[in-house]
């Protein structure tokens, strides 16, 4: 097994009363890719959130290349600049073009010149056919094309793992499967990737390891070859039973 | 009535404020001066003074940074705070006498009524300026941060390039409100006798016992004054809704 990249240990998240995460481990490795699946509510997405601090956790911690990552807002932003994020609303700046769109972190965070942001911008951007479009603002913008550009944008980074917030759920059926294309020929860079997802057949095909969430608990934390085929856990045959059947 | 300009003994009101306003043109040329300078200087060092109290009422405390950032960052909050309710909750007039006879009186320092009235509309619009800077933060979708967030830009840069630009656009009606407001507020500096155009109206007035015409006089010039301002803002704002369109970037069409 290579190298573990981030390590999630005992985290536990609870909003007031409602206990959303119960003691999470994970470890995520080096060019591993994980999706997690589960129904609505299982906590997936915060679990997500919280392995980016954009939600603070009640209790455990996440330890990144070994050090844990305590809440100083410094290192949060530092950890932050590693660990990009796509989110299912996508969350491009509105009052800037997509090429500004994909600069102003690289520059103001990275602080690289303007040329090599400019080069890193349009690098990415080509590779996710939005090349033509950097002087579109995402008002304009479909909302495949408008995810495109915010992996993109995340990429400009440079992130050691990349997260995905159920990337295609606000996508119309058929801006899904550009998304999806994008996804899949990022997955065979070796990227880590993180990805909360409703697509089944994109989890069992391309992720390395698939995790089922169920009700703020890991279920099951198997290869999908194992987890679609043969589920051990009865929660897990049951949402899979319901979502192929379907 | 032939000629307005040669009224040397006028008998209706209409005639009065001509006569007013050409004997006594120097004097309101001056008070409208004044007035303007007055607006201007406080409604923009207001602003000022809002967007950098607005945003502290905004700020999060990070729960995770150290004990003395977060007793810092609260104590700076809770005078903000305090500041806001106190000059959101008294009169301009009053707090006009206050800082005026405040500074000069109890602080021992000599002040000019121009200056104390420009401090004063200062500290007014930027009461009133902050919770319009809040509103407007607030109307802004959460996402737009987590984006800058989630890429380790800090909340403070976070603010300054994504979301202000975005908030400035929604509130510049309620700030061009703001300073019409303060054209006529103005009025209020009287009574720390500063010579604006209320001012020059009372002392035109009293001259000729004709108060009525005085007023009648500046009426005209304040509503001529904001009616200007309006349109210069409306425009401005139709400036500012930009393009629709945009152009493909034609050299990146082939080789992607």
């Amino acid at each position: 097994m290579s190298e573990t990249i981030i390590s999630i240990q005992e985290l536990s998240k609870s909003f007031g009363d409602h206990e959303v995460l119960r003691k999470i481990d994970i470890d995520i490795h080096v060019g591993e890719i994980i999706c997690i699946v589960g129904s609505s509510g299982s906590g997936k997405s915060t679990l997500l959130r919280c392995i980016n601090k954009l939600e603070r956790q009640t209790s455990g911690r996440i330890m990144f290349n070994g050090r844990e990552v305590r809440d100083a807002q410094r290192e949060i932003n530092e950890y932050r600049s590693k660990v990009g994020m796509v989110f299912q609303s996508f969350n491009l700046f509105n009052n800037m073009t997509v090429l500004k769109n994909c600069m102003l972190c690289t520059r103001k965070v990275l602080h690289l010149s303007k040329e090599e942001a400019f080069d890193r911008a349009i690098t990415h951007l080509k590779a996710v056919g939005m090349a033509p479009y950097i002087h579109a603002k995402p008002s304009q913008l479909s909302g495949g094309q408008k995810q495109r550009v915010a992996i993109a944008r995340a990429l400009c980074m440079n992130p050691e793992v990349l997260l995905f917030d159920e990337p295609t759920s606000a996508l119309d059926p058929e801006m899904v499967g550009e998304v999806l294309n994008v996804m899949k020929e990022l997955a065979t860079t070796g990227l880590t990737m993180v990805i909360v997802t409703h697509e089944m057949a994109f989890a069992r095909d391309v992720s390395t390891r698939t995790v089922f969430m169920d009700r703020g608990y890991v279920a099951e934390d198997a290869p999908p070859s194992q987890l679609f085929s043969n589920p051990q856990n009865p929660r897990t045959r049951e949402f899979l039973g319901r979502y192929l059947a379907g | 009535m032939l000629n307005f300009f040669s009224i040397d003994s006028p008998e209706n009101s209409f005639e009065w404020m001509i006569f007013l306003a050409k004997k006594y043109s120097d004097m309101f040329w001056e008070g409208t001066k004044l007035t303007l300078f007055i607006a201007i200087l406080g409604t923009l060092l207001g602003f000022v003074l809002g967007y950098v109290v607005g945003i502290i009422q905004d700020a999060k405390i990070n729960q995770g940074d150290n004990i003395i950032k977060k007793i810092l960052m609260r104590a700076i909050k809770i005078i903000a705070s305090v500041y806001v309710e106190i000059f959101r909750d008294t009169p301009m007039i009053v707090q006009a006498m206050i800082v005026y006879f405040g500074i000069k009186m109890q602080a021992h320092i000599n002040i000019t009524p121009l200056n104390a009235g420009i401090l004063v509309t200062i500290l007014n619009t930027g009461a009133y300026m902050a919770e319009t800077v809040r509103g407007g933060i607030g109307s802004i979708d959460l996402g737009q941060r987590e984006g800058a967030w989630a890429m380790g830009m800090s909340p403070m840069k976070t603010m300054l390039y994504i979301v202000l630009p975005q908030a400035f656009k929604n509130i510049i009606p309620e700030m061009a409100n703001t300073f019409l407001t303060n054209l006529k507020m103005t009025s209020v500096l009287n009574v720390i006798a500063i010579q604006e155009l209320f001012m020059a109206a009372k002392t035109v007035g009293g001259n000729y016992y004709k108060y009525f015409e005085s007023y009648l006089v500046i009426a005209v010039i304040y509503f001529v004054l904001c009616f200007v301002f309006n349109r210069v803002f409306l425009f401005m704002e139709k400036k500012m809704q930009g393009k629709n369109d945009y152009a493909l970037a034609v050299e990146y069409m082939d080789n992607q």
